[in-house]
């Protein structure tokens, strides 16, 4: 009797333990939390695009007359992988796709990582300004750079107005410059080499410079000291921008629909686009899966690189300090070619853009076809079906406010869920919890955005338990926001976390204090630039989120965007690229008050240096 | 990703939890399983060959007939209809929610909440998949938000929401005997716009071709431009109609050539072998119609293509550096009609705001076919008399009603030779020539 009181009382010393450690460590239940919430989240739309490709849908009865709508069927799957149609609508897409994406991931990635490296590890001028620079194409909706291509090297092809080569120098430029691949690579590189340049130079900044002198010391070459130290300790960061740049260049559709559809180069997303404006979800979903699945063999690779690999820990608490490479005499040549390549991939595009928002016709460049009215002018019946100008047009401020607001909302929430998910898969590497975490956060990056919102639109048109019907609430544009954005949010909080030597929390927790406190004290400091640059890019990427939202907005929820999408789609191309040029504004303004506050810690700023 | 059998274990698990938390969701979009709440149970429960019966069934769901009669609408509709009433009503609604393909609603709808300051419009504009596609998704999960529905895409409008009930027609009797039978049976048509050849006119003293075979020669290779017809509604429609008339078609390549029409391997008939023949001459696909219209028509250019998109980008000329003509005299057809629909949607909450809404959109019962209307339309007497048209009156496009006059620089429309595009075909048929557009162009 007494013995087993005692054991009782043991039993409970030792939950009361268990629990004191969990209090410590809340890693597990941190993962466990995340998993059920991402099961709902993200697993559940994932089976219900699977459903969907495995049975037949209303749309199908067109074709199959027979058919039972929710009959289990292959149907889908023989029309895309063994049909006649299947060559046409799968494998040269497929084809195509594959070479884009590993055609902008090896220009973004070299592009990237040595602009990165020689603004943060060098002595070169103007840092301060490149840097606050270099993110821009990020920032610009990817057609832009695509409009801007087709501005100067479109040719007859297409029959209208001539690109400035021809009217300018008589040039007529093949059809393989103007379209198809060999543009998309270009344009799209410009623009997605931004994560890259993010990611590794977040990691240079955290690099210590004595790690280099040593290898300095030690009798290393410049050359060498790169390749055998600072290359290895951005490894990381560079898995994570590989599977960035990757999916997300396999998975674009602006730019390739813009360029490829005159010579029909058609790529994965374009026929899902296709068939999902057919309302053909079946054929559209599983070329969706196509996406999902070859995402889920970029991180397998990542994985498997990266996890074989110690994880290199850069912050440790002690001395720190970091001493640019000096460049020599290469310091101004190299500044040089910087600065080309901005005004080739910032400057140009954003000229054209707001110049042709200053023509009265479109296309044409004289001086006497100049007009304020898409900004100023009053509604004037003859132009633009009578829209108001710009600065004039209540639609559009409605519009401002409510992109800042998602923008501000998204970030602050994928800033913090993306850094305690970094925390918890770092802090449990090598776990099954931790490898299934880490999986399930990057799956919404693949999923096609205009499926996701049409599947969320069914998800939440009604209460589920405790959650009321988000559907028309500005929330739900917020939740799947935040949904979408977090494969960033959690990329950028593992290879934050990676780099913090865990002995720095075990001072804490030896001192008693508690895991939140120690997590806001140690980790969350530390990881300030990852987790602000992070927020950026959610605030950004949510800043130019279209197809993810265009099924849920209401008047009362639009956003820039959707505006800007509405202006195109009725021709009105001054509107539309003006009101891209609001949205660009807006991010750059962001963009320079966050640096501005936090100095060296961003990644954006790069001032004090 | 998952590399041994613990993983896959874990794997299982999560999807057993979400399988678990998505069957609490049910509501989930495409899913036909029925919904559990009694209001959603009727609209999966409408039959799955909905398609192949015929347009408004005679039994409603319970809750639907409620509405109908409530609403005075479908079998309950009083004829004459009261329209003292009917604004009454509406200005205590004081709300109408609009879907619409068209952002130009947002026109109407200032122009409407001018003349009813009461009704306050909510519109969105989603464009003709998306319209369709939202209305069909929240009625599934049993909301009922929207009153109006107005877009084009006649396969689904007339199958997937006549069809199955989610859509009721309401034809104002102010103006119903204007209006031609097919115009407002089984759905009201608020505008018609077309499908035409456009050639440039500086360029060409006359049109350049007569019929469209020649198209498919090696004169034209790379000289025609098309909006992809597999993201416009509008363009496939009209693509569709074209291989619906096959016979007509072969009979017209028969005058072009002195002989019959010898169609290619597995091509089924002259409508797909036209579209073949086109393709194969590497015709040229777009991503918008006004650069269709941009290509073909801008001035100053040495060898412009002919384009093919809808007539009302003829307006440009207005307004653009463009030069762009209607092929008129074009053997076997000139102009390929799509209708653009408006209908009240299933238990909708505002449907007197509704019925106001519809009357607004198909002008002043005044106008007559003597009334002339001074461009320009959106604003003073003009705006005034065209109400809801006033946005969509311009060249190109006809209204419903025969007394109302075509839009000035428009009047070619009445002389053109025309197919209309058929619900039915495009229901049924429009898939396989989708199917045999992607086909030959992707490979």
């Amino acid at each position: 009797m007494f013995a087993s009181l005692q054991k009782r009382g043991s039993d409970l010393n030792s939950l009361k333990f268990n629990l004191a450690k969990l209090r410590y460590r809340p890693n597990i239940i941190l993962s466990i939390l995340f998993l059920v919430v991402f099961s709902f989240l993200v697993i559940a739309p994932l089976l219900q695009i699977i459903y969907t490709s495995l049975t037949y849908q209303s749309n199908d009865l067109r074709l199959v007359r027979d058919a039972t709508v929710g009959d289990f069927t292959l149907y889908h799957y023989f029309r895309v992988f063994t049909g006649r149609l299947s060559r046409a609508l799968f494998y040269k897409p497929f084809v195509n796709s594959l070479v884009v994406g590993f055609g902008v991931t090896t220009m973004a990635m070299v592009l990237g990582t040595l602009l990165a490296w020689v603004i943060v590890r060098t002595d070169v001028p103007l840092k301060r300004f490149f840097g606050a620079v270099m993110v821009i194409p990020y920032m610009m909706p990817s057609w832009v750079i695509a409009l801007a291509w087709l501005t100067i090297f479109q040719n007859g092809r297409v029959g209208g107005t001539p690109g400035m080569l021809t009217s300018m120098f008589g040039i007529i430029p093949p059809d393989w410059v103007s379209y198809g691949l060999f543009p998309i690579v270009i344009c799209l590189g410009l623009h997605y080499y931004s994560y890259s340049f993010l990611l590794v130079s977040g990691a240079l900044w955290t690099i210590d410079s004595q790690l280099e002198e040593a290898g300095a010391i030690a009798g290393l070459t410049k050359p060498a000291v790169l390749r055998k130290i600072t290359f290895p300790i951005v490894i990381p960061a560079l898995g994570s921008a590989f599977v960035l740049t990757f999916t997300r260049s396999m998975g674009t559709f602006g730019t390739p629909a813009l360029l490829g559809l005159p010579v029909r180069f058609f790529t994965v997303p374009t026929q899902i686009f296709a068939s999902i404006s057919a309302r053909n979800f079946g054929d559209g979903f599983v070329l969706a899966l196509v996406l999902v699945v070859m995402a889920a063999v970029a991180i397998f690779i990542n994985s498997k690189i990266i996890g074989s690999r110690k994880s290199f820990v850069t912050m440790k608490g002690k001395g720190f300090t970091s001493k640019p490479n000096r460049l020599g005499v290469w310091r101004y040549p190299i500044a040089g070619l910087i600065l080309l390549f901005l005004l080739m991939a910032v400057a140009l595009p954003v000229i054209i853009l707001a110049w042709s928002t200053l023509m009265l016709l479109p296309g044409d460049y004289s001086l006497s076809n100049m007009t304020n009215h898409f900004w100023f002018g009053g509604s004037d019946f003859m132009i633009a079906s009578g829209q108001e100008g710009i600065f004039r047009n209540p639609g559009i401020w409605g519009g401002v406010w409510n992109s800042v607001r998602l923008g501000i909302s998204a970030a602050v929430i994928n800033g913090f869920l993306g850094l305690l998910i970094g925390y918890t898969v770092v802090r449990t590497r090598g776990s099954k919890l931790s490898k299934s975490l880490e999986g399930m956060s990057f799956a919404p990056y693949v999923f096609p955005s205009i499926a996701l919102g049409a599947i969320y639109l069914g998800m939440f048109a009604k209460p589920i338990g405790p959650i009321p019907a988000l559907y028309g609430t500005f929330a739900l544009l917020v939740l799947i926001v935040v949904v979408k954005n977090m494969p960033f949010s959690s990329r950028s909080g593992i290879s934050a976390i990676l780099q913090i030597d865990p002995s720095l929390e075990d001072a804490a927790r030896i001192q008693g204090v508690p895991w939140f406190k120690g997590f806001r004290k140690v980790i969350f400091p530390l990881a300030t630039s990852g987790f602000i640059a992070g927020m950026l890019l959610t605030f950004i990427t949510a800043m130019r989120e279209l197809s993810l939202l265009i099924l849920l907005v209401t008047p009362k929820t639009r956003v820039l965007t959707t505006i800007i999408f509405a202006y195109q789609d009725q021709d009105q191309t001054q509107h539309a690229n003006g009101v891209t040029l609001i949205l660009l504004f807006i991010i750059v303004i962001a963009n320079v008050l966050v640096s501005r506050f936090y100095g060296t810690k961003s990644v954006f700023g790069l001032s004090n240096t | 990703m998952m590399d041994n059998r613990f993983t896959r274990l874990a794997l299982l698990v999560v999807l057993v939890i979400a399988s678990m938390l998505l069957l609490a969701a049910c509501a989930t979009p495409a899913a036909p399983a029925a919904p559990d709440d009694a209001a959603a149970e009727e609209a999966p429960a409408a039959p799955a060959d909905a398609a192949a019966e015929e347009v408004v069934s005679s039994e409603y769901p319970e809750e639907m007939d409620a509405w109908l009669k409530e609403a005075k609408l479908g079998p309950y509709e009083e004829s004459p209809q009261n329209w003292e009433e009917i604004e009454q009503a509406a200005k205590e609604e004081g709300a109408v929610v609009v879907y619409s393909a068209s952002s130009r609603i947002a026109k109407v709808a200032d122009a409407f909440m001018a003349v009813y300051p009461e009704i306050e419009v909510e519109y969105f504009d989603l464009g003709s998949v998306q319209t369709v596609e939202k209305t069909v998704l929240e009625q599934d999960a049993g909301l009922y938000n929207v009153d109006i529905v107005t877009t084009g895409g006649s396969g689904q409008v007339i199958h997937e929401l006549v069809g199955n009930d989610r859509i009721v027609n309401f034809v104002p009797d102010t103006v119903a005997d204007e209006i031609p039978i097919d115009l407002k049976d089984p759905l009201l048509v608020r505008i018609n716009e077309a499908i035409v050849f456009l050639y440039n006119t500086e360029t060409y003293d006359a049109p350049p071709i007569s019929n469209v075979w020649e198209l498919t020669t090696p004169e034209w290779k790379g000289k025609v431009v098309i909006k992809t017809p597999l993201e416009s509604l509008s363009n496939l429609m009209g693509v569709s109609t074209l291989v619906q008339h096959a016979d007509e078609m072969a009979a017209a390549y028969e005058r072009f050539a002195g002989e019959p029409i010898e169609l290619s391997e597995g091509v089924p008939d002259a409508g797909y072998e036209f579209l073949y023949r086109l393709l194969k001459n590497d015709l040229v696909i777009l991503k918008s119609g006004s650069k269709v219209a941009e290509a073909a028509g801008l001035a100053g250019q040495e060898a412009p293509p002919i384009g093919i998109t809808s007539f009302t980008y003829i307006r440009y000329n207005d307004s653009k550096d463009f030069v762009n003509g209607v092929i008129a005299d074009l053997d076997p057809v000139q102009a390929l009609i799509y209708p653009t629909y408006t209908s009240i949607a299933r238990q909708a909450p505002h449907p007197n705001a509704a019925k106001l809404f519809t009357a607004f959109l198909l002008a002043d019962p005044a106008i007559d076919a003597d009334t002339v209307i001074e461009p320009p339309y959106n604003e003073g007497e003009s705006a005034e008399l065209l109400q809801g048209l006033a946005p969509y009156f311009e060249p190109g496009s006809q209204s419903p009603r025969m007394d109302v006059p075509l839009p000035r620089g428009g009047e070619l429309w009445s002389q053109l030779e025309s197919w209309t595009v058929d619900p039915d075909f495009m229901w049924f048929e429009s898939p396989k020539v989708r199917d045999f557009w992607i086909q030959e162009a992707g490979n």
